[in-house]
């Protein structure tokens, strides 16, 4: 917790380049990826936190039912204490980031949309994981399943592709895609979810659950846009439904309180769902940069590598 | 109702005005694209409620307020008898029109009508009026707009048919003016016919005035079978000095399922003559040829007659003949004229069937007083005209008589009385290159030329002209005839009440071989019976015609022979018999004396209280028009008779005054200023109701609609 602690230090100095105005300008996915992922770990440098390294390593005093292969035989000499050399693994893991391109998400109330934002954080997270030697995939969804790109090392381009050509432009939702994730993702991997998730908790769950009861380790990301949170809203105007194209006039003055009422419980009915089923929930702001995502991915990565 | 700029009704789409900008203010609204609705549809208070319409009074009054408006400016108002007096709640005008031509005799066709007549008087209201107006060819108002009903209902014990064809604009423009003039505010003609399609061109500019109407009343049906005698031609020849007429009858026949014989009779002074069968076929026709019957008496009546059918008007053809009478033509051969000039001239007068011409020959170059009397007409062959003997020419043309010059190597005429002539004569002109000159030009619409106008009717062109007369012809002069080269042949001047004709070549074969033509005998007859003046008379008129009595051409026409055998002489009175045997009276004056001829038969004419041998008749046959009893469809008859408020495009004089009256009424009714204070009232209640309601209302947010 104490890494997760000095997270806001670190990325304030990567922030520039985490502000997600100032990556909106940056037309090219990957070096997006690269300029936010490389920014960032530079920060985290700096930090006792020690991140992903290949050749990191660590000793521990050897307990019996080690394997003997692990001890150091190096140190034993120079200190004649067995200490077993642990190497920072290789993961090799199957990562894929489950990505809603539903029309919803091309929603946009400043110059990022929160498709956009899902993008970039997907092509962070998945060049992160591609840089730890995962095999990186990718799934875009909206009322089915739109491109999946199975998860290898070889597929990162592919993925940065996938991205760059994502639209939102159909009616979204997760439980009928979720089905077929689950059928297409066989082996245990990471899944990041990355969507708006307008649905009814019981169907998030519903949907999500499953791919959590595979032994997939998943991690949630609910990408809004400020004025989803807030309702800024003041003249009376007709409301459209992105998806459906319905419309309703409304005087915002006047639900402005109910709207946010409504939404506050269904944000922290989520929360509660999701923590229920053990799953990691993160609520992103597209207003505000993305390493509150990148700390909160590292943070589950963590929690997965110490429980190796 | 009516409007007076009915154009302005288009404003009534401002009533659609709240509605559409209730929608478009909905509509034109910013619209928010926004992720999902799932909360905002869950939360129970929305605009949504605006899209309907809560307060429909208010909306209401709004747009009832903007109806008055478009309607106060399309300036309404009450036509006259849309105010309580219409045709069903005031007193009316009713104008009767019976149709009494012939055809109207046919079964009982005229009864129907009269007791047809009979209902409408009866059903008269204490206010109406009404006339009766009988119309055949012409309309004659018998009784004219009375509330009496008896005098109406006796006017139709006096009306018969007549024998004339069926004309409906007359009777309606009758009905017409009395509508108009009529200061009762509804209309109805009623009228009552058989709806023969030959009564009714379609262009006869009836128009009614606004609030009257018309209603026909069919009491006739189409007849399956009739014959008719259309024709009769009296061909006369003269045998042993007597003049015969062969009668040739044509008959028709329309309809007709098979053939049928029927007996044609010849019926001459009330006696029948001889009877002939002859077979007719279906809607065919057939011609019947009697035994010529001589004839010596003047004004000698004959009927040729089928047997009645139901249209008997049609079934006798009716004629009066008389024996010829001869021109007497005096002939005046020059003195200093070649020996026999005059030869072919006087043998081509004297060869006619029956006697056409008697001729007085004279040679010499003077006319004497005597030589005038009872002459009708005067040929100068090749003669030097004195100047005394012109001058009696003079008064003899301007009496009637007629003259004609012809030229020769010795013609002359005093210049005293040049005027007289249609131009002044030239010297001798020779054609004698090549073969001659020819007629180039021949004025074929001129009586003297008429006959010769058709196809193989003469050929003029046969003859050679080696020589004439030169000839320039006076500016009010008619050229008739002209060489090839342009010079005139044939020239003519009417001058006082007859005529000058100067042939500037001559009627012998010295300077032409005319003489030597095979037109030269009816050219020549043609020319002496123009230059006499001969008039054919007619053998009948037709139903519907007016003689004068006093005009002698008229007369003469009439195939009057001989007015004192007659005894009609002049400023005496006359009395002319109908055929129904009715007395006309003529009384002497010095206006004319028009009798009107309406009854098929013979008109007798002569002295009241004498009863001459041969008085002068005149025959009158029906018009065959009216045999053809196509019909018209009533409706499409009273469509086409406009009403002053609907009409179609009539006389720039009668729209203008139907526009003055409806300005007028507007102008008096100012109906408008009514509907604009009302519409005025209606938007400030509708204006106060609203703010009641919207204060009422308060904060709701909830729009009114």
């Amino acid at each position: 917790m104490t890494s997760h602690a000095r997270a806001p230090a670190a990325a304030k100095g990567g922030g520039q380049f985490l502000d997600p105005a100032v990556l909106a300008r940056i037309s090219n996915l990957e070096l997006l990826a690269r300029t936010v992922v490389d920014g960032f770990l530079t920060g985290l440098h700096r930090s006792p936190y020690l991140g992903f390294s290949m050749d990191f390593a660590e000793h521990r005093q050897y307990m019996p039912g080690d394997d003997i292969r692990r001890i150091d035989w190096k140190l034993f000499a120079r200190s004649d204490r067995h200490y077993i050399k642990l190497f920072e693994a290789d993961t090799n893991t199957n990562f894929a980031v489950l990505l809603d391109v539903s029309k919803s998400m091309s929603y946009g109330s400043h110059e990022v949309s929160k498709l956009d934002y899902a993008r970039y954080l997907a092509a962070c997270l998945t060049f992160f994981s591609h840089r730890q030697r995962d095999r990186v995939g990718m799934v875009t969804f909206d009322h089915e399943i739109v491109e999946y790109v199975p998860p290898s090392m070889k597929h990162m381009d592919t993925i940065l592709h996938v991205l760059d050509r994502a639209e939102a432009g159909r009616e979204g939702s997760l439980y009928e895609p979720s089905i077929q994730i689950a059928e297409l993702l066989g082996r245990k991997g990471i899944l990041v979810v990355i969507s708006d998730f307008y649905e009814e908790p019981d169907t998030i769950i519903k949907s999500i659950g499953p791919l959590r009861a595979r032994g997939h380790d998943v991690i949630v990301f609910q990408v809004l846009d400020p004025a989803e949170l807030a309702f800024p809203f003041e003249e009376a105007s007709g409301f459209e439904d992105l998806e459906t194209g319905e419309q309703i006039p409304v005087i915002p003055s006047k639900l402005k309180e109910d709207y946010i009422r409504l939404m506050t419980s269904h944000l922290e009915e989520i929360e509660r769902r999701f923590t229920d089923h053990r799953i990691d929930y993160k609520l992103l702001d597209t207003s505000k940069p993305l390493d509150l995502a990148l700390f909160q991915y590292l943070l589950a990565r963590e929690r997965l590598r110490r429980k190796r | 109702m009516s409007l007076l700029v009915p154009l302005f009704l288009l404003g009534l789409a401002g009533v659609a005005v709240p509605f559409v900008l209730h929608l478009t203010r909905r509509q034109r609204r910013n619209v928010v694209p926004f992720p999902s609705l799932m909360f905002l549809e869950r939360i129970p208070y929305q605009e949504q409620r605006r899209r309907r319409i809560h307060y429909w009074f208010l909306l209401s009054l709004r747009a009832l307020a903007l109806a008055l408006v478009a309607i106060a400016f399309a300036r309404p108002f009450f036509e006259q008898d849309t105010l309580g007096l219409g045709e069903n709640s005031g007193p009316r005008e009713v104008v009767v029109l019976i149709d009494q031509s012939y055809s109207m005799e046919i079964g009982d066709h005229f009864d129907r009508a009269l007791d047809e007549a009979r209902a409408i008087f009866n059903e008269l209201g204490p206010l109406d009026r009404a006339s009766l107006v009988m119309f055949g060819q012409g309309a004659r108002v018998v009784t004219r707009s009375t509330a009496d009903r008896s005098q109406l209902t006796r006017a139709l014990d006096t009306v018969r048919v007549g024998s004339s064809v069926t004309r409906f604009g007359p009777a309606l423009k009758v009905a017409q003016t009395i509508l108009e003039e009529s200061g009762l505010p509804g209309g109805e003609v009623f009228l009552l016919t058989d709806f023969q399609r030959t009564g009714w061109t379609g262009g006869e500019g009836i128009r009614l005035p606004a609030g009257s109407k018309v209603t026909p009343i069919e009491v006739g049906e189409e007849m399956s079978d009739n014959i008719q005698v259309t024709d009769v031609a009296l061909a006369r020849e003269a045998v042993s000095g007597r003049e015969r007429v062969t009668p040739t009858a044509r008959l028709a026949r329309r309809g007709g399922e098979q053939s049928t014989e029927v007996m044609v009779s010849l019926d001459i002074d009330g006696q029948e003559l001889q009877s002939r069968p002859v077979t007719i076929p279906p809607n065919g026709s057939a011609t019947v040829a009697f035994q010529p019957f001589t004839l010596s008496q003047p004004h000698t009546r004959g009927s040729v007659r089928v047997p009645d059918d139901d249209l008997s008007a049609d079934d006798a053809r009716h004629f009066v003949v008389s024996p010829g009478t001869a021109l007497l033509m005096l002939v005046v051969e020059g003195g200093s004229a070649a020996r026999d000039a005059s030869l072919y001239l006087q043998r081509a007068l004297a060869i006619s069937e029956g006697r056409r011409f008697d001729i007085a020959f004279r040679r010499t170059n003077a006319v004497r007083p005597q030589d005038l009397d009872g002459t009708a007409g005067v040929i100068m062959n090749d003669a030097n005209v004195d100047g005394a003997s012109a001058e009696r020419l003079r008064s003899f043309v301007e009496d009637g008589g007629g003259l004609m010059l012809v030229l020769g190597p010795s013609s002359g005429w005093p210049a005293s009385a040049a005027d007289m002539l249609p131009g002044s004569i030239g010297p001798v002109q020779d054609r004698l290159q090549g073969r001659g000159g020819r007629l180039g030009f021949l004025e074929y619409g001129h009586p003297i030329f008429e006959a010769f106008s058709g196809p193989r009717s003469g050929d003029f062109t046969g003859a050679q002209f080696f020589r004439a007369r030169g000839f320039t012809p006076a500016d009010s002069a008619t050229v008739l005839a002209r060489f090839d080269d342009g010079s005139v042949a044939l020239a003519e001047l009417r001058y006082g009440r007859g005529t000058v004709l100067v042939w500037t070549s001559a009627l012998d074969n010295f300077w032409n071989d005319l003489a030597l033509q095979p037109v030269y005998l009816p050219f020549v007859h043609s020319i002496a019976e123009y230059v006499g003046g001969r008039t054919e008379a007619l053998p009948w008129f037709v139903a519907g015609q007016v003689v004068d009595l006093a005009d002698p051409e008229a007369l003469e026409t009439a195939g009057l022979v001989s007015a004192e055998a007659a005894g009609l002489v002049d400023g005496l009175d006359q009395v002319a018999l109908t055929p129904s045997g009715q007395s006309v009276r003529l009384p002497a004056g010095e206006g004319p004396r028009y009798l009107r001829l309406e009854e098929r038969g013979f008109y007798m004419v002569r002295p009241p209280g004498s009863n001459p041998d041969r008085p002068f008749v005149m025959a009158v046959n029906v018009e065959l028009e009216e045999s053809n009893l196509a019909r018209i469809d009533a409706q499409e008859l009273v469509a086409q008779v406009g009403t002053t408020a609907v009409g179609p495009s009539g006389g720039t004089d009668f729209e203008q005054a139907s526009d003055m009256r409806m300005q007028d009424l507007e102008r008096r009714q100012s109906l408008w200023r009514w509907i604009l204070i009302a519409a005025f009232s209606l938007f400030v209640t509708e204006t106060l109701l609203s703010n009641w309601v919207s204060r009422k209302a308060g904060a709701g947010g909830v729009a009114a609609g």
